[in-house]
């Protein structure tokens, strides 16, 4: 989850619990959508669910979800009671999904901090009609009825603490002439003054009547007091007696920075952190979990305008903890960090001086090489997040999409637990939705008889996979629906004046996939509820791009298409070689090379086009000169003075030419910035342990360019 | 209605005074000590409290200990459910272990600081105190 | 030095003093200024690693401290004559919304003090002469010297005015 919830730990509570409730419950409904009724485990599983949610939100006092869970807690009852036969199911989970998105939906008001003012009578009047049917069904079946549902009325309640709306929270800063005298006590009348109206007062400094030397500090500082009351600013100014102040600042803040200056002045919690909701992992971090007890509560004898110390002193225990997210961004920078100091360290040339016994130094590094290793492992994983809500909200809109568009598809999940780091979830939902929906609205036939006649199912089926492989994510929508007409896509470009006005023979497949995330593509005709706005696959696109990764489309007419994510994780740290050429130096993942080998110049064979091949036992590989791609000097351009590469990715194979290998060392790749437009080949950059940056080769871009030539 | 009021921060006790003596008498205390006498003469008189609101934070005794000692002496006296005072902890503190310790020592509602006051009414209501 | 001065004055972090205080360089025959709420700091040239295939004025990548961020050639940018970096050259990093890049200057003078009522904009675009004219949105004259004040905003804006390059260089041919 990546919301913020505001500090009141019940009501996150509230809403966390029961958001997962209900992620449960729309988990068993799709599960069992193609079924045409609930078994007893599901019914007493959303009993339990409505029980629980009705429960909580009565202790909070959200009616109107407490009703509604009510009610369908009663249908669930009757039916975990009585087992009538033939209920009906479509209807039935119509009805439990109206609840869920109802509550979801006043749940999401009460995470923006708005009144949750849903309706819910409608809602209840359908179950109630809904209920009555159920129960003349189970009595036409000769059922008993059971006896009536019991509820408990709920006797606790928790009143959140809210700012009310027309609460205002002042800073009020005082600042009297040099020559006031007795400015503490002039202090202290406004303070009093002000408690006519306050619902809350603080102010520094506090021991304004005690202390006569704070007369110095407020006319060195100036007086400063915190103030929550609904007055307006006037009616303050009005009430604070001015003859010998100079200057009366008052500026308005948020309830939030309100309780910040409670923080400042000795009382109240520290504030807004996001929860760090990791249970999966070994890392939890705990802290030692005492209970409260009565009488860890009682106050030193207050002082008049002191904040309240405890005599006792309290450490806040929690078995979660909440962190910051800056904090954990720049814990992650500095793990970052830490992996090239290590370099430096361990590749110093300090080093390098021959002779030296190095047996306990080795034996060292290794260890903290060990360490740190195991650091970034950890850390890694504390914001690394499984792909499961993002893929469970899918499933729920092939759900609603193909229904309403009477598609009959089934969705397939792969690698729903595959993890990702916490920053790409926020980024992908959106761009993923989009391409699901497309996949329903467009990709699978409207007519199942299209889909005989080719031979398919006539169930159109879906595919979500997700995988992590070489430091990046591969998520993949994939339809077997009618895939994509490549001429159409050709001329609706470029009758829309989107491409140059070459022929078609000019471009390849890729490229022509890729026509439809041109801005502008599609045309009015094709403007759907669900997709086709013309807008949508760009911004597709620009979203991936933003986190740094890419969108490949692949599709065989007739038979589907493929769309797939491949997105960078955050701060990848990966095994690479670095190398030499001319005076650059580049980085290779490891697992992207073959072998390197020393060649002849027979062993190069140049086509009358330019381009040119290695011949490697027997074999053809296509041959790229990096120093004449990158215009690079100083380098070799006779293939017996460099080491020749094979670099392969996903089965295809390509050769380079370089100067000389450097090592083998753990690299933390760091994206090209931004600002620095896409480079067909580089995937990213890295400092090296002298210092010095070197780029990182991606071989699926290269082999691109080298299709383009 | 009768209410004891607990708390020993004059501005919030001037604000909770001021709300609750709508809806009756109200007596304040500023500390916990002070709650429990006045909760035990009250019974001794025959005039007990209908509603008490206690703050946690507060000298000698905080909330918690106030409303045990006020559960204690209610049990020891056999006073019945439906006579029992109900109380309503008023507290910036809103943690939930400190909210179930609340409700484990029996108490009605637990409000956070700073007060709802129109969910505060509709709570007196649903105790059916006003 | 130029440099002792910025980083005093870049030390106070009230928003207010830095009003009004540009940051002044002198590229090919123009000086020019930048507001110093951009500016991060001022570094010496230091090596950079150049990455392929981008536009020109983009020399590459430097090291900071730990990050790695792109400097731009300011004279290539401007569509002058690229020339040879002296010990005199500077790269002053900015911040621009939170992208961070270094441009290359030939020389860099003093932090200037120009209030509003000093700035007047810039002669009308029309048929532009300069490359410059773009990013600049006004001129102030301090001690004898005409400045001219670029907005970086519009320097990092890169993508639209590519576009925009072509087109109008389509026109004029």
């Amino acid at each position: 989850m990546a919301e913020e919830f505001n500090t009141d730990s019940m009501l996150s509570m509230f809403l966390y619990e029961s958001g997962q409730l209900l992620e449960q419950l729309e988990g068993i409904i799709l599960d069992k959508q193609d079924e045409d009724c609930f078994d007893d485990a599901d019914i007493n599983e959303i009993f339990r669910v409505m029980h629980t949610i009705k429960g909580s939100s009565a202790v909070l006092m959200y009616e109107n979800i407490t009703k509604v869970a009510h009610k369908l807690e009663d249908v669930f009852y009757y039916l975990r009671e009585s087992h009538p036969d033939d209920v009906p199911h479509l209807e039935l989970v119509d009805k439990v999904l109206a609840v869920s998105d109802f509550v979801t939906g006043e749940m999401d008001k009460i995470k923006d901090g708005d009144n949750p003012d849903g309706d819910e009578t409608q809602l209840v009047e359908d179950l109630d009609e809904f209920l009555s049917r159920i129960k003349g069904e189970i009595k036409k079946q000769g059922i008993r009825l059971p006896k009536e549902n019991k509820h408990e009325e709920p006797s606790q309640f928790y009143i959140t603490p809210v700012a009310e709306n027309d609460s205002h929270f002042y800073r009020i800063v005082i600042h009297y002439r040099d020559d006031t005298q007795m400015s503490n006590i002039r202090a202290y009348s406004a303070t009093y003054a002000l408690k006519e109206l306050a619902e809350d007062l603080l102010y520094s400094p506090e021991d304004i009547l005690t202390n006569e030397d704070s007369s110095n500090t407020i006319l060195m500082e100036g007086f400063h007091i915190l103030l929550q009351t609904k007055s307006s600013k006037e009616e303050i100014l009005d009430l604070i007696d001015s003859s010998e102040a100079e200057k009366i600042d008052i500026e308005e803040m948020t309830a939030n920075e309100y309780g910040r200056g409670l923080v400042e002045f000795g009382m109240g919690d520290p504030s807004e952190f996001i929860h760090l909701e990791e249970e999966k992992k070994e890392v939890k971090v705990q802290k030692s979990t005492q209970k409260p007890a009565p009488g860890d509560y009682i106050v030193k004898a207050k002082e008049t305008g002191k904040g309240k110390t405890l005599a006792k002193n309290q450490h806040k225990q929690q078995t979660i903890i909440s962190v910051n997210v800056e904090k954990m961004d720049a814990l992650m920078d500095l793990i970052g960090e830490l992996v090239i100091a290590e370099a430096v360290v361990l590749q110093n040339p300090d080093l390098k001086v021959p002779g030296l016994e190095l047996g306990n130094f080795q034996k060292a590094s290794a260890q903290l090489s060990k360490i740190t290793t195991e650091l970034q492992e950890v850390i890694m994983s504390m914001r690394m997040m499984p792909l499961t809500n993002v893929f469970q909200k899918m499933k729920r809109i092939v759900f609603d999409v193909s229904r309403k568009l009477d598609k009959d598809i089934e969705l397939e999940v792969i690698g729903e637990n595959t993890e990702v780091d916490k920053n790409i979830i926020e980024h992908i939902s959106d761009p993923l939705m989009h391409l699901v929906r497309n996949s329903v609205d467009h990709g699978i036939e409207e007519n199942t008889n299209d889909r005989i006649k080719l031979g398919k199912p006539e169930k159109g089926k879906i595919t979500l996979e997700a995988k992590n492989e070489g430091g990046k994510v591969y998520i993949s929508v994939r339809d077997d629906g009618k895939g994509l007409n490549k001429e159409k896509l050709y001329n609706k470009a470029l009758a829309n004046g989107l491409i140059e006005d070459r022929p078609m023979s000019d471009f390849q497949d890729r490229e022509i996939f890729r026509f439809i995330t041109l801005p502008g593509f599609s045309t009015k005709e094709e403007v759907t509820e669900y997709s086709g706005r013309g807008v949508g696959m760009d911004v597709v696109v620009k979203n991936i791009q933003s986190i740094g990764g890419r969108l490949d489309i692949d599709s065989v007419e007739y038979e589907g298409s493929e769309m797939t994510l491949v997105i960078p994780l955050t701060l990848a740290i990966i095994n690479g070689i670095v190398v030499q050429v001319g005076n650059s130096s580049f980085v290779i993942e490891t697992a992207s090379i073959k072998e390197f080998v020393r060649m002849d110049n027979d062993a190069l064979v140049q086509e009358p086009g330019g381009e040119e091949y290695i011949v490697l036992r027997d074999e053809c590989f296509p041959f790229i000169r990096l120093n004449e791609r990158y215009n690079l000097s100083g380098s070799a351009d006779n293939i017996e003075d460099g080491i020749v590469v094979v670099l392969e990715h996903e089965g295809n194979q390509v050769c380079i030419l370089i100067d000389k290998l450097i090592q083998e060392q753990e690299i933390v790749v760091k994206p090209i910035p931004s600002y620095v437009k896409k480079v067909n080949g580089i995937s990213g950059c890295t400092q090296l342990g002298d210092g010095s940056i070197a780029l990182i080769l991606d071989i699926a871009g290269l082999m691109l360019t080298e299709e383009r030539r | 209605m009768k209410i004891l009021l607990a708390e020993d921060d004059f501005a919030s006790r001037k604000f909770m005074d001021k709300q609750l003596s709508r809806y009756g008498e109200c007596d304040v205390m500023v500390d916990g000590e002070e709650a429990v006498d006045a909760f035990m003469m009250a019974l001794e008189d025959d005039e007990p409290y209908d509603l008490a609101c206690l703050d946690v934070m507060m000298p000698v005794m905080d909330g918690y200990q106030v409303l045990k000692a006020i559960r204690n002496i209610e049990a020891q006296k056999g006073i019945p459910k439906e006579k029992c005072v109900k109380v309503i902890m008023t507290t910036a503190l809103n943690d939930e272990r400190n909210v179930k310790m609340a409700f484990e020592l029996g108490c009605e509602a637990y409000a956070g600081k700073p007060l709802d006051v129109e969910k505060f009414e509709k709570v007196l209501k649903r105790l059916k105190l006003i | 030095m130029a440099e002792e001065l910025v980083e005093e004055l870049l030390e106070e972090d009230d928003s207010d003093s830095q009003k009004g205080k540009f940051m002044t360089f002198q590229t090919g025959k123009e000086y020019f200024g930048i507001s110093i709420s951009y500016v991060n700091e001022i570094i010496a040239m230091q090596p950079i690693t150049p990455i392929p295939e981008v536009d020109n004025y983009i020399k590459g990548l430097i090291n900071l401290r730990g990050k790695i961020i792109p400097v731009i050639d300011v004279r290539v940018r401007f569509k002058m004559e690229p020339t040879e970096y002296t010990d005199r050259t500077c790269i002053i990093v900015i911040d621009v919304k939170s992208t961070v890049i270094g441009l290359i200057v030939e020389k860099i003078e003093e932090v200037d003090t120009i209030l509003d009522d000093d700035i007047v904009p810039p002669p009308s675009l029309g048929h532009k002469e300069h490359e410059h004219s773009k990013y600049v949105y006004g001129l102030a004259r301090t001690g004898n010297r005409v400045k001219l004040l670029l907005d970086p905003e519009r320097l990092i804006k890169q993508e639209i005015f590519n576009v925009l390059e072509d087109i109008q260089e389509e026109e004029q041919s």
